[in-house]
C-alpha cells in the first residue's frame, strides 16, 4: 500500500523539480569522485541518497549547497543556475534551504535558543520577542523541551544536538532542508523518533527533505524515493520498494536485499 | 512555507499581507489574506498588537478567523494566528478557523500544540540580585582559585616524586619536545627583548644622571638591576606569553574533544603525560633562559655605555665588575625555577578547566596569561623584600 502511495506522490510531484543537477563532475587532485552525475529533487518529497563509504555523499550536498565549487556540469535550484546568481540572490536563495550537517555544526559559544535564533538575524530583523517566540517554537517542533534553549551545545546529549540542529535549519521555514546523515549515532530507539519527526515535519511544513543517510530503517520509513550513488554516478533512483524489487547493480542488492535490510524490512 | 495552491507556482509576488476585522452575523471574522510568512511577521504582528479584542457584546458571540484569502502560510504566521486566537478565546470568544487547507489545519493544529506557555528563565539576565550574586561569586572565587591552585601545585608535586621513584615513567620524547618549543625557539626574542631593554635603562640611566654628574653609576644600576629584577622578569613575561598560553590552547583543545577523558579511561594519567613533562621543561629552560636575558640586558647596556658614556668593552667590563658581585646574580636566578613552577602549573590548570565551548578556550588562555603574568609579579616583590631583608 505504501509503495502505491509514494508512487503516487512521486506521479504528483514530477511537475515541479526544485534541484536539477546535470553532468556534475568533480575530483579531488587525481582522485576522480564522479564523472557526469544527474540527479532531480522534486517538490514537497523525501529523497535518501546512499551510497558506499567515500562515494561522495557529502562532497554531493555540499556541492548542491555551494561550499564546494564542481568542475563541470550544472545546478538549477528552484529553476535558477546558481551560477548565474549575483551575491544577493546568492543570499536570499540560502535563505530558503537549511542544512543539517553530521554533528549538528551548532556554534559552541551561543546557547541553542541563539543558535535558532542566528538565521532570523542574519537574514530578517525581526524583534527580539517574536524572535524568542519563534525559537520556542521550533524548539517544541523538534521535540526538544523549553529547558534545552538556554543550554550551550556542549552541554547537550548526541542526539539532543541533532534536533538543535534541525531547529536552526528549520528556523526561517526553508523550502528545502539537507540532512547530512540525521539518524548516524543515534540509538535505534532515537533514530526511528527522529525519522518520523522528519516526516512529520515535512508534511507539516510542505518541505523537500534531501538526505544522506546509511539507515536502512530510515530509508523504508521516511524516504519517497532513493538515488543510489555508486560507479562515479547516480546508477538509479526509484521508491525503495522498486529498488528492491529490481536492483539490477550488485551494490544495491547487496544494500537493498543483503542481511540487514531483511531485518530492517521485517 | 505551505501554499494554497500545491502544483506550478506561478512567477507572480504574493499579495501584501493583511487582515481585516469584519462582524458577521454574531461572529467576529478576522479576514485574513496574502502571505503571512516569517518575513512579513514584523507587519502583521505590529497591527495586530494595535487591534483592540473585540469584546463580546452577548455571550453567544464567537469569533472566526477566516485564513481562505491566505496564499502562504509558515510557521511563524501559523504562530500569529493561534495567538490571536488565543487572546480572543481568553475574552470568551469561542474562535475557529475557517477556509482551511488540508496543509494549512496539519501546521495550524502542531504549531497550537506546541506553542508552550512555560518558559525557563535564562540565568543569564542582568538584576541587582544577580550583580550581587557575581560580586560574592567573584571575591570568594579568588579564595577558591588559590585553594584549587594549592591542590594543583601539591597534585603536581606528587606525580613528580612518583616519576622520580618509577624513572619509566618519565616522558622523554614530550620533554625533549618542550625543552625545544619553550626554551630554544624562545632565545631569539628574549636576546632581542633584553638587549633592548637593557639598553633602554643605560640610556636613560646616564640622562637622569648627568644632571648630578653621576653618569657613570649608570653602569651600576644597569648591572644590579638587570640581574636582580629585569633579566628573570622580562624572561618570565615572555615565557608566559608564548608557553603559558600554548599549554593552556593545547591541554584546553584536548579537553574540549575529550581526549582527556579518553586518556583515563585508557590508563594513562594526564598528569603523567601532559602537565610533568611541561612543568618540568618550563623549570629546566626557565633558568637558563633567565642567565641569556642577564648577559643581553647587559650587553644592550654595553652598546649604550659606548654610545653615551664613550666607555669601550673592556672599560664597560672594568666598571661592571666592581659594582656587581654574585649576590646580585644568585638574587635573580634563585627566582626563575619558581617563576617557571607558577607559569607551568597556571598554564595547565587553566586548560584543565577549559569547558565544551570555543569561547571558553579563549577565556582560559587569557586568563593563563594574565595570572600568570600577575603571581609572578607578586612573588617578585615579595622576594624582592625578604632577599633584601636578609641583606642579599
Ligand atoms: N576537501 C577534500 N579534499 C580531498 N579529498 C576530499 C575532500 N573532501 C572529500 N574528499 C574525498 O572525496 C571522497 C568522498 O568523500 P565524502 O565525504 O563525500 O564521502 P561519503 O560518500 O560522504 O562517505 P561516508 O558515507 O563515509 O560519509 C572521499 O574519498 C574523500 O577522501
Ligand atoms: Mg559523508
Amino acid at each position: 500500500m505504501s509503495q502505491t502511495m509514494s508512487q503516487e506522490i512521486v506521479a504528483n510531484r514530477e511537475s515541479e523539480t526544485v534541484i536539477a543537477v546535470r553532468g556534475l563532475a568533480k575530483s579531488f587532485g587525481s582522485q576522480q569522485i564522479w564523472k557526469s552525475l544527474d540527479l532531480d529533487v522534486y517538490r514537497g518529497e523525501v529523497l535518501g541518497v546512499v551510497g558506499g563509504s567515500g562515494q561522495g555523499k557529502s562532497v554531493l550536498l555540499r556541492v548542491i549547497t555551494g561550499l564546494v565549487k564542481p568542475d563541470a556540469g550544472t545546478i538549477r535550484i528552484f529553476d535558477r543556475d546558481v551560477r548565474d546568481l549575483s551575491r544577493e540572490e546568492k543570499v536570499d536563495m540560502e535563505a530558503r534551504w537549511g542544512v543539517l550537517f553530521q554533528d549538528g555544526a551548532l556554534f559552541s559559544s551561543l546557547s541553542v535558543l541563539q543558535n535558532i535564533q542566528v538565521p532570523m538575524r542574519e537574514h530578517l530583523d525581526l524583534p527580539q520577542s517574536i524572535m524568542d517566540d519563534l525559537a520556542f517554537l521550533k524548539l517544541a517542533m523538534v521535540g526538544l523541551r523549553p529547558e534545552a534553549a538556554h543550554k550551550f551545545p556542549s552541554e547537550l546529549s548526541g542526539g539532543m544536538r541533532k534536533r538543535a540542529g534541525l531547529a536552526r535549519a528549520l528556523s526561517l521555514d526553508p523550502e528545502i532542508v539537507f540532512l547530512d546523515e540525521p539518524t548516524a549515532g543515534l540509538d535505534p530507539i532515537g533514530a526511528s523518533e527522529f525519522d518520523h519527526l522528519i516526516r512529520k515535519l515535512q508534511q507539516t511544513l510542505g518541505l523537500t527533505v534531501y538526505m544522506v543517510t546509511h539507515d536502512l530503517d530510515s530509508i523504508f520509513t521516511v524516504c519517497d524515493r532513493v538515488a543510489v550513488l555508486a560507479d562515479n554516478m547516480i546508477v538509479k533512483t526509484g521508491t525503495p520498494e522498486q529498488l528492491r524489487r529490481k536492483p539490477e547493480h550488485p551494490w544495491i542488492e547487496e544494500y537493498f536485499c543483503g542481511e540487514r535490510a531483511r531485518a530492517a524490512k521485517a | 512555507m505551505l501554499k494554497r495552491h500545491t502544483g506550478v507556482i506561478l512567477p507572480t509576488r504574493a499579495a501584501a499581507p493583511g487582515f481585516r476585522i469584519e462582524l458577521r452575523g454574531t461572529a467576529f471574522c478576522l479576514v485574513a489574506s496574502g502571505s503571512w510568512t516569517v518575513r512579513e511577521v514584523t507587519d502583521l504582528d505590529g497591527g495586530l498588537k494595535r487591534l483592540r479584542v473585540p469584546i463580546p457584546p452577548t455571550p453567544d458571540f464567537t469569533g472566526e478567523m477566516d485564513i481562505s484569502g491566505i496564499e502562504q502560510l509558515d510557521t511563524a504566521g501559523a504562530w500569529l494566528l493561534q495567538r490571536t486566537a488565543r487572546l480572543w478565546e481568553a475574552r470568551g470568544l469561542k474562535t475557529r478557523f475557517s477556509g482551511m487547507t488540508e496543509g494549512f489545519e496539519i501546521l495550524l493544529e502542531e504549531v497550537r500544540r506546541r506553542s508552550t506557555q512555560d518558559r525557563p528563565a535564562d540565568e543569564g539576565g542582568a538584576s541587582i540580585s544577580g550583580l550581587v550574586r557575581e560580586w560574592g561569586v567573584a571575591v570568594t572565587g579568588v579564595g577558591r582559585e588559590a585553594v584549587l591552585l594549592t591542590g594543583f601545585l601539591g597534585a603536581v608535586t606528587a606525580t613528580f616524586v612518583r616519576i622520580a621513584s618509577q624513572i619509566w615513567r618519565f616522558r622523554p620524547v614530550s620533554f625533549v619536545h618542550h625543552l625545544d618549543h619553550t626554551g630554544f625557539r624562545a632565545v631569539p626574542i628574549i636576546a632581542l627583548i633584553c638587549a633592548l631593554i637593557g639598553a633602554v635603562i643605560m640610556q636613560q640611566g646616564v640622562v637622569q644622571l648627568r644632571t648630578f654628574g653621576a653618569e657613570t653609576f649608570a653602569v651600576n644600576m644597569v648591572g644590579i638591576l638587570s640581574l636582580r629584577e629585569v633579566g628573570v622578569l622580562l624572561t618570565a613575561i615572555m615565557v608566559a606569553g608564548r608557553s603559558g598560553s600554548a599549554f593552556t590552547a593545547e591541554i584546553g583543545s584536548m579537553k574540549m574533544r575529550e581526549e582527556i577523558d579518553a586518556m583515563r579511561t585508557l590508563g594513562i594519567d594526564p598528569m603523567e603525560t601532559l602537565v610533568a613533562p611541561r612543568v618540568l621543561a618550563l623549570i629546566v629552560v626557565v633558568p637558563l633562559l633567565t642567565f641569556l636575558g642577564d648577559m643581553m640586558c647587559l650587553v644592550g647596556g654595553g652598546l649604550m655605555a659606548q654610545v653615551y658614556l664613550g666607555l669601550d668593552a673592556a672599560a664597560y667590563i672594568e666598571t661592571l665588575h666592581n659594582a656587581i658581585d654574585m649576590r646580585h646574580f644568585f638574587a635573580g636566578m634563585i627566582k626563575a625555577p619558581f617563576a617557571a613552577l607558577i607559569i607551568g602549573l597556571v598554564g595547565c590548570l587553566e586548560g584543565l578547566k577549559v569547558t565544551g565551548s570555543a569561547e571558553s578556550l579563549g577565556f582560559h588562555v587569557t586568563s593563563a596569561v594574565v595570572k600568570a603574568i600577575f603571581l609572578v609579579i607578586v612573588f617578585d616583590a615579595v622576594f624582592a623584600m625578604f632577599l633584601s631583608s636578609i641583606g642579599i
